[in-house]
This record gives structure tokens, sequence and C-alpha cells, in this order.
């Protein structure tokens, strides 16, 4: 993939049914058990990593060491183990919540049962992103750094302040990050729509 | 010995217990009310009565105050008389001359029967003064050495009662071996496999029932039951009456020929727990010990109609009798262990399951016998309703424990056991078929049992923290409908399955009640043998010389029934093996065959 051909960030590329504040699993409709897809633990088990989830027991030990779940009740680890074992496919990998972590890792560390939860989430952000669930801000960044090798926005700002602090000029070209990305099949993804 | 014309010269001593006892109530009142309660001779404090120094300060008041009665104020007599009565005893005080009284249970942090200290002072106050009044009236009650039967009867024929009986006979006693039905081996013959190993039930424990029936110190008494016991330790005597078979046990060789030509079809309650038939002539299964046919009376058609006799004609060795009555033996025991086991929780009470009028609802010992591949669907898992194969299956764990409108105890195997049948069915039988275990805890406490949960998780199998409230049948598909609340989610579940298990609480066997009664035997709260004490005497009954083991005692698993087993032989060996033992006079004279009045 060259440059030019990567899709610029136009505002109108925000999809409509991408909600304002993404907060909070607060749905309390009964769960159809009958309509779950019993096989998605093991579609998601079968990923490198993401084994541990059979053992999980719900003891919550993640949730509580959880620093997203702090501050965002709504996103709640443990929460999505469950709705993993149950086979609530489609409700995990449609929900925002998937994208919140933060990488940190508590939860694997505090995890009775070596789950490493963290691995989990990656599997299913890349099983949400492939059904084109992927938010609209991780595609934007994902396509600036393709371009550019940054993961920020850069200005004009920023030039002329390096060139106060006797930096060199930034090369902002995405070539490597660019060759990476498309080994990973990442590339393809970002241009997904959502279903 | 002392005599008891002599002046009583009563001492009692106060015990602390630590905090025990002095935490509650105050010590120095007591002391001053028994100081001046009449016929009190000394009185004294420790603060463990029981420890070193407090046996030796007892000792010493013996001595130096001339003693020859004591009373300790302390805890429970099932707890430590024993101790005091050998303290008074190396101080020269004949062991009835020792009392023991529990003013500690009004105390203790913990203890249920806890009072103020008030209440506490009063109470303890009055206690000891009765000791002290007793005390002075006291005889020595004068003991006999009588010589001790070399037998041993053990009721129950399960794993627990066949340990306990190999582990006697072994050690050189006469075992009677009686069991109800007409073979040994109890439930753990028809379970298939057996947690936490897995290995097959029957195999295991084969060279136990085998080895029962050929050692020359067993004596089978299968199909009987004991109607009548008298005696005391040593010496009991007992009647067991023999049910008929209407087979020369001798001569029948197991072959199965009369079992084929019988017409009459019965449902087998016991052996297939109501899943599949059997004739009115049958041998219980491939493995039974002893291999040998019974005629159920009530069901066999010559009995009732007066014609058939078919299996008659078609016996190879005229094993069959027709004339066989019931008879009454007498036997003799030095000493007799209860291993009557347990029975499962008929569910049909609770309502809410469903399980007598839903066709797929069935009870966990049901399915060991469907997974069983000698038992009455040779290992096929089918639904009863249209002999299909489930696509997902239900277990529902304490259906009849821990609630408070039955039976308020844990059953303690029902985790397991249905752990065990979930890896079962996705290993060896349906791998495809989805599997919800829906529990309130999950207890796997025993050895390597945690591993063993661990290992179902690992299988796949769902898990659900929540109890559901009612099944609702599906009247077109005969499926199962039932809303469970996962915590854990944090939502209703509403689950729709092919086939609902039920894990049902464990009982006392049927008719444990009437055998306690023979026996004169306690039962606990739940109906369970009562032992003596539950952390430090667990076998022992409060009848001396019967002893109890196995799920009779209360719910358990194999190896803890083992356990108790050996515990129970061991118990009887220490009491049986001098051949002679030291029995209060009044016990042989009242309790004893040639007793008085
Ligand atoms: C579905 C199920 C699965 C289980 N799975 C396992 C497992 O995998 N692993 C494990 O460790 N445990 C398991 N258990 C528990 C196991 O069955 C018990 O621990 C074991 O059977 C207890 O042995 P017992 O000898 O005390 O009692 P029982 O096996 O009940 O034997 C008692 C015997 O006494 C006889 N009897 C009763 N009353 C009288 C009487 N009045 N006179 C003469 N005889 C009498 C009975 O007929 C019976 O033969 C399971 C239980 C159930 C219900
Ligand atoms: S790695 Fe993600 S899910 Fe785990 S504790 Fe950190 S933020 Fe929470
Ligand atoms: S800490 Fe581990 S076992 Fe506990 S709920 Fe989280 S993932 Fe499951
Ligand atoms: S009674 Fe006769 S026919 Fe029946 S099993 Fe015994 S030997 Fe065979
Ligand atoms: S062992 Fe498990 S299923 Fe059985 S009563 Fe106890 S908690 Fe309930």
């Amino acid at each position: 993939m060259k440059p030019d051909d990567i899709p610029e960030d136009m505002p109108e590329d925000i999809p409509e049914d991408m909600p304002e504040n993404i907060s909070g699993d607060d749905s309390e409709e009964t769960v159809q058990v009958p309509n779950l897809d019993p096989a998605f633990k093991y579609e998601v088990m079968r990923n490198e990593g993401a084994g541990g989830l059979k053992y999980c027991f719900a003891c919550g030990a993640c949730t509580a060491s959880c620093p997203i779940h702090e501050i965002d009740h709504g996103f709640d680890p443990r929460k999505l183990a469950r709705m993993v074992q149950l086979g609530m496919k489609d409700e995990v990998l449609s929900s925002p919540l998937i994208w919140y972590c933060s990488a940190c890792r508590n939860c694997e560390q505090h995890c009775p049962q070596s789950v490493e939860f963290f691995n989990i989430l990656n599997v299913l952000k890349n099983m949400a992103a492939e059904k084109g669930y992927a938010p609209y801000a991780w595609v934007v960044q994902t396509r600036h750094l393709m371009r550019t090798g940054m993961v920020f926005r850069t200005d004009e700002a920023w030039e002329t302040r390096r060139k106060a602090l006797s930096l060199p000029p930034l090369q902002l070209d995405g070539e490597k990050v660019r060759e990476l990305i498309e080994l990973s099949g990442l590339d393809e993804l970002i241009v997904k729509k959502r279903p | 010995m002392p005599s008891d014309s002599k002046d009583k010269r009563i001492g009692v001593f106060i015990c602390h217990c630590g905090k025990n006892i002095a935490g509650g109530v105050d010590i120095e009142a007591l002391l001053q009310s028994i100081r001046e309660t009449p016929g009190v001779k000394f009185v004294a404090e420790n603060r463990y009565s029981c420890s070193e120094d407090g046996q030796i300060d007892i000792q010493n008041a013996i001595q130096d105050q001339e003693l020859d009665r004591v009373i300790i104020a302390a805890c429970a007599p099932s707890l430590h008389l024993m101790t005091f009565q050998r303290c008074g005893e190396s101080a020269g005080i004949e062991p009835s001359f020792v009392d023991l009284i529990d003013i500690r249970k009004w105390t203790m942090h913990g203890n249920p029967e806890k009072v103020d200290p008030d209440e506490a002072l009063e109470r303890s106050k009055k206690l000891i003064k009765q000791a002290v009044k007793r005390m002075s009236l006291k005889r020595v009650i004068p003991q006999v050495v009588v010589k001790t039967e070399p037998s041993v009867l053990v009721i129950g024929g399960g794993v627990a009662g066949l340990e306990a009986a190999l582990d006697l006979a072994d050690k050189g006693y006469e075992v009677n071996l009686v069991e109800r039905l007409p073979t040994i081996g109890g439930k753990m013959a028809l379970l298939y496999k057996v947690f936490p190993t897995n290995d097959c039930a029957p195999c295991i424990l084969a060279p136990k029932t085998a080895y029962a029936n050929i050692h020359p110190g067993i004596n089978l008494l299968t199909y009987s039951e004991v109607t009548a016991v008298e005696g005391y330790i040593g010496n009991f005597s007992v009647k067991v009456t023999r049910k008929p078979r209407y087979i020369n046990e001798d001569s029948c060789t197991g072959c199965g020929l009369c079992v084929e030509k019988c017409p009459q079809k019965v449902i087998d309650s016991v052996y297939s727990a109501g899943i599949g038939e059997r004739k009115a002539i049958y041998i219980p299964y491939d493995l039974a010990i002893p291999k040998k046919a019974v005629i159920d009376d009530e069901n066999c058609l010559y009995m009732k109609t007066g014609a058939c006799r078919l299996c008659e004609d078609e016996c190879p060795t005229d094993a069959i009798d027709f004339d066989q009555e019931s008879r009454t033996i007498e036997l003799k025991a030095g000493a007799i262990i209860v291993a009557t086991g347990f029975d499962e929780y008929n569910p049909t009470e609770k309502t809410e399951y469903g399980y007598d009028r839903y066709d797929n609802v069935i009870t966990q010992y049901q399915l060991a016998r469907i997974l069983d591949i000698d038992g009455p669907t040779k290992g096929k898992l089918l639904r009863p309703s249209d002999g299909k194969e489930p696509q997902n299956i239900a277990m529902i764990q304490c259906v009849g424990s821990r609630d408070e409108n039955t039976n308020e105890y844990c059953s303690s195997i029902c985790c397991m056991y249905a752990l065990k049948h979930a890896q079962i069915i996705r290993e060896m039988v349906l791998p495809d078929t989805e599997i919800y275990i829906c529990y309130i805890d999950m207890r796997t406490a025993g050895k390597n049992f945690e591993a063993y949960y661990r290992r179902t998780r690992e299988l796949g199998i769902n898990f659900i923290r929540g109890r559901p409230g009612e099944i609702i049948e599906e009247t077109d598909t005969k499926n199962l409908i039932m809303k469970v609340e996962d915590p854990d989610l944090g939502r209703l579940l509403n689950l729709e399955v092919e086939m609902v298990v039920l894990s049902c609480a464990t009982l006392p066997s049927e008719g444990t009640e009437q055998l306690s009664g023979i026996l004169g035997t306690a039962l606990d709260e739940n109906g369970f043998y009562q032992e003596v004490h539950p952390k430090l005497r667990p076998v022992e009954t409060n009848v001396r010389g019967i002893y109890i083991c196995g799920a009779a005692q209360g719910p358990k698993d194999i190896p803890d029934s083992i356990v108790q087993a050996k515990a129970a032989a061991s118990c009887v060996d220490g009491e049986l093996r001098k051949g002679e033992i030291k029995l209060p006079e009044f016990i042989v004279k009242t309790t004893g065959p040639d007793k008085e009045g």
C-alpha cells in the first residue's frame, strides 16, 4: 500500500451508529441462552495466549485490579470473560468496551488461574476489527501511523519547537511501520466498514 | 481401695480453661460459694486442670488433704473424664469417685449454649452442688472381668463395611457380614467411574468383594437383616433374618439360563435406579458377588398366580427351590460395626423441578447408571422422552441439600460427582453436548479435588453460580426451560436444555431409625448415626462396642469411608485383642444373656 492509497481522515468517515458516550454495559435484558454461540469460547481460546480462559472461575481479581474499571465500571474484565464463556459473541464483539483496556496487564498479574485476560482482549479486538467493529479513533490513528510513522498528529508548531531545540526535522515517513502493518494484515482491517 | 463407709472427703477443682471459663464467669464468687457447700472438704482452682501442672496439683491435693473423691468443674466428660479418672487413679482414687462436670458450655466463646456471666455463675453453682450431693451418695461400682468373643458383626456390605470386615478378618477375627441386598458392594459397585482418579469403580472394588467372598474369616450373609441385638461389648448376641432367595446358593452357578426364560419383567429400582428392567428371577449384575440368582417373590408369576415355574425347568443344576422360607439365625459378636450407608434423596417434593412430571429430568444416581457401560442403557445417554441424544444438559446442584425446607446440611459429594459426570459425558459419551452446571458454591475440598474442578473447566463445561427457580417443560419438544440469575454477569439467563440432572441430597439409608432402635445407638439431628465426638471420637457410638463408618455416619466419599472403616476396625481390635475386658458389674448384669429381671 502506498501512502497515497491510505484514505484521508475524513470526518464523514465517522459511522453514524458510533455512540457518543460509549461507557457502560448496563443491559438488563435476559440473556437468551439458546441464541448464543457455545463454540465462541473455543474460537477465542484457539488463539495464541488465550487458552487460559477455560480456567476462569469468575473470582473477579482482574476486575478489582483493573485501573480502567476503577474509572468506568462499565468495563469489567470478569464480566467480559463470562460473556465469552457463555458464547455471547455478537454482544462482546460489537461492544465498544473491549477497546477500553489500557494494556497495563494488572489483570494478568493478579489472576489466580493464570488466565491472561489481556491476551484474550487482544484476540477479541482482532475478531471485532475483522467484523468491522474497530472504533473510529483507532482506525484514524492507525491510518495516521501508516502515513507518517507517528501515532500522534504533528503540526507546524512541532517543527518550530524542534528547530528551537536544535533537533533535526521530523522524517514523516511511515514506510517501515507500513511494512510491519501490512505483514500483520492490519491494513486490510482499517479499511473495513462497520457492519 | 477406699471403702464407702468411711467419712467422705470431697475435693472440688474449678478450671479456668485459660479464658474459656474464667472469661465468662466470676471464678472468685464460684469458689466462695462452693467452699461454703456442705460436704466439700477442699476447693481449689487450676488454670488448666488437664495440663500436667494441673493434674499434679490435683494429685498433691488428694494426698495433702486426704481426699477420697474429686469433682472437676471444667469441660465435657466425653472429652476429659478419662483424663481425670487416670489422674485420680494414680493418686489412689477409685475411677467412679472422679467426676467431671461441664460448666464451660455456658462460658466459652462460640458455644451455642453460652449465657451471660451472672446466669453462668448461677448455673455453675447449682451443677457443682448437685455433683457434690451425688458424689456423697456414690458407692463403689464393682467391676468384673469378662471374656470377649473373637468375632465381629459388620452390618452393611458397601465399601465401608467391606473394608472393615477385611481388616478385621485379616487380623484374625471371625466376621459375619450382613447385607440387606442380594449382593455386596453397595453403591460403589454401581458408580461406573469414581473421582478423583476416574478409575473404574467395579475394577477397584472387585478385589475387595472377591476377597471377602473367599476369605476364610468372613461369612457373607447377603439378603439378610439384623432383627435383634442383646448384650454388651465382648458379648453381643444377634439375630439375623435371612430372606429366602428361593435358590440353593451352593448349587447355583450363576449361568443365567433361568433369567432368560423368565417371562416376567419388572422395573429395576435398585440396581438400575428405575431406568431399566430386570426379570422376576434375576442376577443383579455381571460382577455381582455372590453371583447367584434370586427370585423376587413379590413379582414372580408362580408366587402370584400359582402357575409358571419355567425357570425351574431350565436350571441345569436344580438350584431353584420354591419351598425356601425366611429363617432366623443367631450369632455371637464381640463388637458390631454399622456401615449401612446412604440413599439418594427423592426430589419429587421439590415440585419446582418437576422430577415426577417431566420425562427428561433425572437424578445423578440415575445418570451414573445410564453412563455405566454395563448399566441399563449400556452407557448410551439418550433422552427418556424420545431416545434422542441431548444436545445440551443442565445439572442443578444442592437439590434437597443446604435447604431449610428439606435437609439443611451439605451432602458433600454431589459437587464432585457432578464434575465427574460432566467429564465423562464430554470425554467419552457426547463430546459436543453443552453442559451447564448451576451451583451455589463449588465444594471441592478433598485431596486433589481442586485439580479435578480445574480439569472440568478445561473441558469447557459451563458453570453458572445460580440456582434455577423453576423448570418449565416445553410441551412439544419436552425441552426444559429455566431462568437462572448469573451474578457474574449481573443478568438473568434464560436457559433451555434437552435434559436436566438433579444433584440430590444424601440421606441416611432407609431403615436407619429402625436399626438404631435395635442397637440402642443415637442418631444425629439429620438422622445419621451420632458419633461420640465429631472430632476426637468420630467412629464410636454411645454404646461401647458398637462403631460406625462410611456414609452411615454422614455424607461422605469413598476415601473418607475407607478411612473411617479402618478406624472402626482398629477400635474393635483395641477392645477385643486381649480376649477379656473389665466392665462395671451392672452392665453385665442388666444387659447380658443371663441378665437379672
Ligand atoms: C451418583 C453418585 C456418585 C458418586 N461418585 C463417587 C465417586 O466418584 N467417588 C467417591 O469417592 N464417592 C462417590 N460417591 C459416594 C459413594 O457412593 C459413597 O462414598 C460410598 O458408597 C459410601 O460407602 P458406604 O459403604 O458407607 O455406603 P453404601 O455404598 O451405601 O453401602 C451401604 C450398604 O449397606 C447396605 N445396608 C443398608 N442398610 C442395611 C441394613 N439395615 N442391613 C444390612 N445392610 C444394609 C446397603 O444395601 C449397602 O450395600 C457417589 C455417590 C453418588 C450418589
Ligand atoms: S490490562 Fe487492560 S483489562 Fe487488564 S487490568 Fe490493565 S486495563 Fe484492565
Ligand atoms: S482474575 Fe482470572 S479467574 Fe478471576 S475472574 Fe479474572 S480472569 Fe477469571
Ligand atoms: S438358578 Fe440355575 S439357571 Fe439360574 S443362574 Fe443359578 S444355576 Fe443358572
Ligand atoms: S456438595 Fe455441592 S452440590 Fe452437594 S450439597 Fe454440598 S454444595 Fe451442594
